[in-house]
């Protein structure tokens, strides 16, 4: 079999990130102060405060959206936040259930008391314009069929006027919707998102439409050392550290033979 | 006739949908709830359309015998979740929750990972600093990458800042400007679409 330049490049790659995944390497990260702005955020909301937690993204970029998601439940039901779950993409219906449930056990949280998943919505405009509305009128039910005035914390609920806030976790541009709808109802927006999404919401959060943002495995290894507690990013990021400095390192090789056959043909 | 009429309705509920926003009223929000709640029904049915269109194409390439194995994969996939969602439902601990978590996300996380290894090829190939803007453009993609990693403290500490300048200053000034482009040639063809000069929506020519 004949090898190419591109093979070897692939097979570097597989090589680096699958030895600094095993390693077991941690090592620490300064807090950047997006993330540390979203920690206070949450730390300053009064127990009891119910925040939304809409999981707007496919199941293509749960590697890097399992960790920020993580994080951010942890911290929510830490600090007795009520989390009320949706899903504005269908594959984040089960993800998102998933990621509550679990991490619900881990605080002895309720269901039906401390936090409810309302499930999928579809046509994502609509259904922020329509929860504005009514919360109830949009989801009658909860992803369990439970009627809505059936579940303790969903009852005092009618609007956006009776929540914090929401956190939209996504990996494309769902957020945005939430701050150009949900802005109509003065609905607060966090987010979480994939690392490549960060330059589309830096203009939202720099204007103040969107209060705080954890990106991509660096914002969840962040987190993680914020509210202490191990988890995803800090291993998926030596991952990335790695495979980031094999890129440079490839773009620094590309271009000097690049300009030493520039020279040679000169 | 029948394309005067829909021009009518645009019109009317382009009017209508404009009003309500700027309008405290319980009328307008009713109206608004109305419309949100329509619209998402209109949408659940536009997904037939797709599935049937997704049926039509996989049918037509099985008979023709292109990527048979596939499209033969495809069509007992479209089959089978219904199939399991049905008998057994959608929530934990489900066959089809089994299936999505076991199957689908492990899938679609292994094509997604894939670009990294085409991002690694390009970067031998194709990241050339051809031209001054193209080494500064170069040069700013590789502080971006050093500061999204573990690097950042041990390599300098002036580096995060001069990330963090990059992304407030130049990227954001060249992503307000797509934002209010894309504000305005929204608001010019919203307008153009309410007031009847903007037809092609409706199909067949102008």
């Amino acid at each position: 079999m004949h090898l190419e330049t591109r093979h070897w490049i692939f097979a570097g790659l597989f090589l680096l990130v699958g030895l600094t995944l095993v390693s077991g390497i941690t090592l620490d990260l300064p807090v950047s102060p997006d993330t540390q702005r979203m920690y206070d955020f949450i730390e300053e909301l009064p127990e009891g405060s119910v925040l939304l937690v809409s999981f707007d993204h496919e199941a293509s970029s749960l590697p890097e959206i399992q960790p920020i998601t993580l994080a951010l439940l942890r911290h929510g039901f830490e600090h007795k936040l009520c989390l009320v779950g949706l899903a504005l993409m269908a594959e984040g219906t089960a993800i998102g259930y998933r990621l509550m449930c679990e991490t619900a056990e881990e605080f002895d949280a309720e269901y039906g008391t401390d936090y409810v998943f309302l499930g999928f919505r579809p046509q994502y405009i609509a259904a922020i314009l329509s929860m504005g509305e009514s919360i109830k009128a949009t989801f009658p039910e909860d992803y369990l069929s439970r009627p809505y005035d059936s579940l303790a914390l969903l009852r005092p609920l009618g609007n956006y006027s009776d929540v914090v806030g929401v956190l939209s976790i996504a990996d494309g541009s769902f957020t945005t919707h939430w701050v150009e709808y949900g802005g109509r109802y003065e609905l607060k927006v966090l987010a979480g998102v994939t690392a490549a999404m960060v330059t589309t919401y830096d203009p939202y959060l720099a204007s103040g439409q969107m209060q705080a943002m954890v990106s991509g495995l660096r914002g969840a290894a962040e987190y993680e050392t914020l509210i202490n507690r191990g988890g995803g990013g800090a291993r998926g990021m030596l991952a990335q550290t790695s495979a980031h400095l094999y890129v440079i390192l490839l773009v620094i090789l590309g271009n000097v033979s690049y300009f030493l056959k520039r020279r040679r043909t000169n | 006739m029948d394309r005067r009429i829909a021009v009518v309705i645009c019109f009317a509920f382009g009017l209508v949908m404009f009003a309500q926003y700027f309008s405290a009223h319980p009328l307008a929000h009713s109206v608004n709830q109305t419309v949100a709640d329509y619209w998402q029904i209109i949408f659940a049915f536009a997904l037939i359309v797709g599935v049937v269109g997704f049926l039509n194409n996989n049918f037509q390439q099985v008979r023709k015998g292109q990527d048979r194995p596939f499209r033969l994969l495809s069509l007992a996939g479209f089959v089978i979740m219904p199939v399991l969602a049905m008998i057994w439902g959608i929530k934990a601990g489900t066959p089809f929750l089994w299936v999505f978590e076991n199957i689908q996300v492990p899938l679609q996380s292994t094509v997604f990972a894939l670009l990294a290894f085409f991002v690694a090829s390009a970067s031998f190939r194709g990241f050339r600093a051809r031209s001054v803007p193209a080494a500064i453009l170069l040069s700013a993609a590789l502080i971006i990458l050093i500061s999204r990693s573990f690097a950042t403290g041990p390599l300098s500490e002036w580096l995060p800042d001069v990330a963090e300048w990059i992304r407030n200053n130049p990227s954001m000034a060249a992503r307000r400007a797509i934002l209010i482009g894309i504000g305005l040639g929204s608001l010019t063809t919203s307008l153009r679409v309410i007031l009847g000069i903007e037809r092609t929506w409706l199909g067949g020519g102008k």
